[in-house]
């Protein structure tokens, strides 16, 4: 019997707090491939667009037993077609992409509920990125959900601050751009009364503290267990640094060592997160490892380019995500994101480049690129 | 794990880099190549900047002593023994050149045979002659004073060092600035791509072969494209610079080279094809269809001479969405006669991104099909019902556009226009010269039948230009100078 969306977000939402301490490696199969494909039955049913899809792949519930086998759906979807299981209401909110390559044509990815979405950023955030602590001071270098609420990023660094921020956490940036002098105060109270904190931002907001900070001679050395947040990379942006770079001037200027740095994947299309694993192993006394590791409601493939079957572990692919907590759209996703997997977990080698032509000819990348000079 | 038997193990040393005698290169690295019991240990040299301003002040000296001496005639003679020791099967260059560049380019061998067999044929005697007269009305210029019709004498000079950049993307392409740059007595220093670094290597080796002081005006080496400061003592020090390839080669060259000097580039284009009706009859569709994959399927798609769109017109004994499905079920059959290359990670991603796009849009557009080979990205088809035009990811992926009258074509071209080179078409007499001069208006540069798009005859207007006329500059001795030496002859009264 195919679910109704309150029924398919509370399945969701049981299994998300069944398995909020597990994850994708660890979690049992059986009944994540059970909700997947509940989840699938409800999206074929509900999400029009998706069901012509899923048809014109020759998949439906009645055929597809693993969810491995569930359709997915290419990123651009989110870009091309309207993907939601609920009639689309007047005000109901909406995450859209930045649009970096195309600034006309965004994702979009509907909300009739947060709920689902709340507790799948809970959880992981908790166990990757505080595992020591309940709260700490947050430092957000990318805008709230006040100031941008079609941001998926602005939602988490939001609830993060709201969930797990302490009284001094504060974002510092809103329209009219960064707080530099405010930041500056907030991290020498830090180092002058010595409590730690977490700065938390997109990678490319760093650039622009770093070069203040650079400008204006200052470094502070942060107090123990202090932390730096990234996600993202530097698509779009006016000028791009290699990570190596921007860890190295991270280093010299916070005091801050690579186990206490940690890399966040997420993406506006999908309601989850993946983490680097170093502070959970830390603080756990594990061995050190810097993989990501995924949510126990999510799974990860990593896709030959050239035939989308998956590659043995090692090689490099596209990386295929799989999220029950997609329930609104579609559980199953094709990204655009080259990635490579381990037994441990996996590493994100960012977004897959427009194919460079060798000679004359031309690809389309490369006359994008030229018709928007 | 192979095993290598040490006594019957052939190791066979290949220089990827021919330079004139009394120059020399000391730094080198190797790659090696397996092919059954031959081991083929290819040698790269790393130049110093000292060692590369040897060598052009070497090329320099060998033009001025032997090259520029030379009459075109003996020139095209000279060039056109070494074209014929490559027509022959036997020829050791040709046969190595066969061997290693399927493994170096990824090409099809089957491909890479036949093309370089037909491409050297382009450059034999009788098509150079075509060539500079096509180019020149009186080649002799070249060589001495000739009378023009305005009265005056007047001789041409072409610089005496040509810096070539090459492209890798089609094997042998080089061929073609080497010789044209020898035509007009230029010494050639040649960049070669890492993509295909050997063919002009072991066409300069044959015409050593023949005339050692010849070749030894000409300079191929490869280095990593960007290396600036080479560039930069290569486009300075020579006469002129001609880069082919990307947008990103031709602008880090640009720069360096100084204004009063020439620079030709030939850069990113795209090219289509247009099928007519009276192409699609029984008794010629199935020649149309085999035709319109060739231009697909040659070389992959990475030359600016192959379709990547077609316009097929209805009203045919089959229909535009008939001839595309049938156009797939060729690609399909290509596939397995001569496959596609190995794609690295971004082409294939590139393929599977431009398939998806288009396959969503089908979802909401029935005007749009997707025809696909499965599992994999060896061949796509998207045919659209509606009329436009786009272009393609490459590498065996084509758009078909229906489209009621060819006639209706450049409308759909606008926002292409500074993209546009090659046109290969299947129409009959009587529609090819207005739809000819049609194309020629919004900027095509080459009309060729179906099937031969990636085979550019050597008198063309390469990329709508003159070849040898923008290298060379001209002497006038007017009528004035002319009557007035005869005075100051003391043996005229």
């Amino acid at each position: 019997m195919t679910k109704t969306s309150t029924e398919i977000q509370n399945l969701v939402l049981s299994f998300i707090e069944q398995f909020a301490n597990s994850n994708s490696a660890t979690q049992s199969d059986p009944t994540f491939n059970e909700v997947a494909l509940a989840v699938f039955d409800y999206q074929f049913q509900n999400n029009l667009p998706f069901r012509k899809y899923a048809q014109s792949k020759r998949r439906s519930p009645l055929l597809v037993k693993n969810w491995s086998d569930i359709p997915l759906m290419p990123i651009q979807g989110y870009k091309q077609l309207t993907l939601s299981t609920t009639p689309i209401t007047k005000d109901e909110p909406v995450f859209m992409s930045s649009g970096t390559t195309d600034p006309s044509h965004r994702s979009r990815n509907y909300h009739p509920s947060f709920k689902v979405w709340d507790a799948s950023m809970k959880f992981p955030f908790k166990k990757y990125v505080l595992p020591d602590r309940d709260q700490m001071t947050i430092l957000g270098l990318f805008p709230g959900a006040d100031t941008n609420p079609n941001s998926s990023l602005s939602r988490y660094v939001s609830k993060a601050v709201d969930y797990f921020g302490d009284s001094k956490s504060r974002v510092f940036i809103n329209e009219n751009g960064m707080d530099y002098q405010g930041i500056v105060a907030a991290l020498q109270d830090a180092e002058t009364r010595q409590y730690p904190v977490m700065l938390l931002g997109a990678s490319f907001s760093y650039v622009h503290l770093l070069d203040y900070l650079q400008t204006h001679d200052l470094t502070f050395n942060l107090p123990k267990d202090s932390r730096l947040f990234d996600t993202g990379g530097f698509k779009g942006q006016s000028r791009s640094v290699s990570p190596q770079d921007l860890f190295q001037t991270i280093q010299k200027t916070f005091a801050i060592d690579r186990d206490h740095y940690i890399n966040m994947y997420g993406m506006t299309e999908v309601c989850s997160q993946c983490y680097d694993q170093n502070l959970f192993d830390l603080y756990h006394q594990f061995p050190i490892k810097y993989t990501k590791q995924a949510p126990a409601w999510v799974r990860i493939k990593i896709l030959d380019t050239n035939t989308l079957q998956p590659v043995p572990a090692g090689q490099t692919g596209l990386i295929a995500y799989y999220d029950l907590s997609n329930w609104n759209s579609c559980v199953a996703i094709l990204t655009e994101d080259i990635g490579i997997q381990d037994k441990t977990g996996f590493r994100l080698l960012g977004r897959v480049q427009g194919a460079e032509a060798k000679g004359c000819s031309i690809a389309v990348d490369q006359l994008l690129q030229v018709n928007q000079r | 794990m192979q095993v290598i038997n040490k006594d019957t193990l052939k190791i066979i040393p290949v220089d990827l880099f021919k330079i004139p005698k009394a120059t020399f290169l000391t730094e080198f690295r190797y790659q090696s190549i397996r092919l059954g019991e031959t081991v083929y240990s290819l040698r790269l040299p790393i130049p110093t900047l000292a060692e590369l301003n040897v060598l052009i002040n070497q090329l320099k000296a060998n033009q001025k002593a032997y090259l520029s001496h030379l009459k075109v005639a003996e020139i095209i003679d000279w060039i056109d023994q070494a074209i014929q020791c490559w027509t022959n099967p036997k020829c050791p260059q040709r046969q190595l050149a066969i061997k290693l560049l399927p493994v170096i380019t990824g090409y099809n061998a089957e491909t890479i045979k036949l093309e370089i067999k037909r491409f050297i044929r382009i450059f034999r005697k009788k098509e150079l002659l075509r060539f500079v007269d096509n180019e020149l009305n009186q080649p002799e210029i070249l060589d001495d004073f000739h009378p023009q019709k305005s009265g005056s004498l007047t001789k041409a000079f072409g610089p005496q060092t040509i810096f070539n950049v090459f492209s890798g993307n089609i094997p042998g392409l080089q061929i073609w600035p080497l010789i044209m740059g020898t035509l007009v007595k230029a010494a050639s220093l040649g960049k070669t791509s890492m993509a295909e670094p050997l063919l002009p290597v072991l066409f300069v080796q044959t015409l050593a072969q023949i005339n050692p002081r010849l070749a030894d005006c000409m300079a191929i080496l490869p280095w990593k494209g960007g290396t600036q400061s080479l560039e930069s003592v290569a486009a300075t020090q020579t006469g002129a610079t001609i880069v082919y390839g990307s947008d990103k080669a031709v602008g880090s060259i640009q720069p360096l080279v100084p204004s009063s000097k020439p620079f030709l580039h030939y850069g990113y284009k795209i090219s289509f094809s247009m099928i007519g009706r009276e192409a699609l009859t029984p008794e010629h569709y199935p020649q149309t269809i085999k035709r319109a994959v060739e231009d697909i399927a040659v070389y992959d798609q990475q030359s600016c001479l192959s379709t990547q769109a077609i316009f097929i017109e209805r009203g045919g004994s089959i229909s535009p969405l008939a001839a595309a499905k049938l156009i797939a079920a060729e690609l399909a059959n290509y596939q397995l006669k001569r496959p596609r290359a190995v794609l690295t990670n971004p082409e294939a991603a590139a393929i599977n991104r431009t398939r998806n796009q288009y396959q969503l849009r089908s979802l909401n557009d029935s005007t749009i099909q997707v025809l696909a080979s499965r599992q994999n990205t060896d061949w796509t088809v998207v045919y659209h019902a509606k009329a436009g035009f786009t272009n393609s990811p490459l590498n065996r992926f084509v758009h078909i556009f229906q489209i009621d009258q060819l006639e209706n074509v450049p409308r759909y071209l606008n926002d292409y226009q500074p993209y546009l080179q090659s046109c290969g078409m299947a129409v009959d007499p009587n529609r090819l010269y207005s739809l000819a001069d049609r194309l020629g208006e919004i900027g095509i540069d080459r009309i060729c039948s179906l099937g031969e798009m990636t085979r550019a005859r050597p008198g063309w207007h390469h990329d709508g230009h003159f070849n040898l006329l923008d290298l060379l500059h001209f002497v006038d001795v007017e009528p004035s100078m002319e009557a007035y030496a005869e005075r100051l002859d003391p043996d005229v009264e």
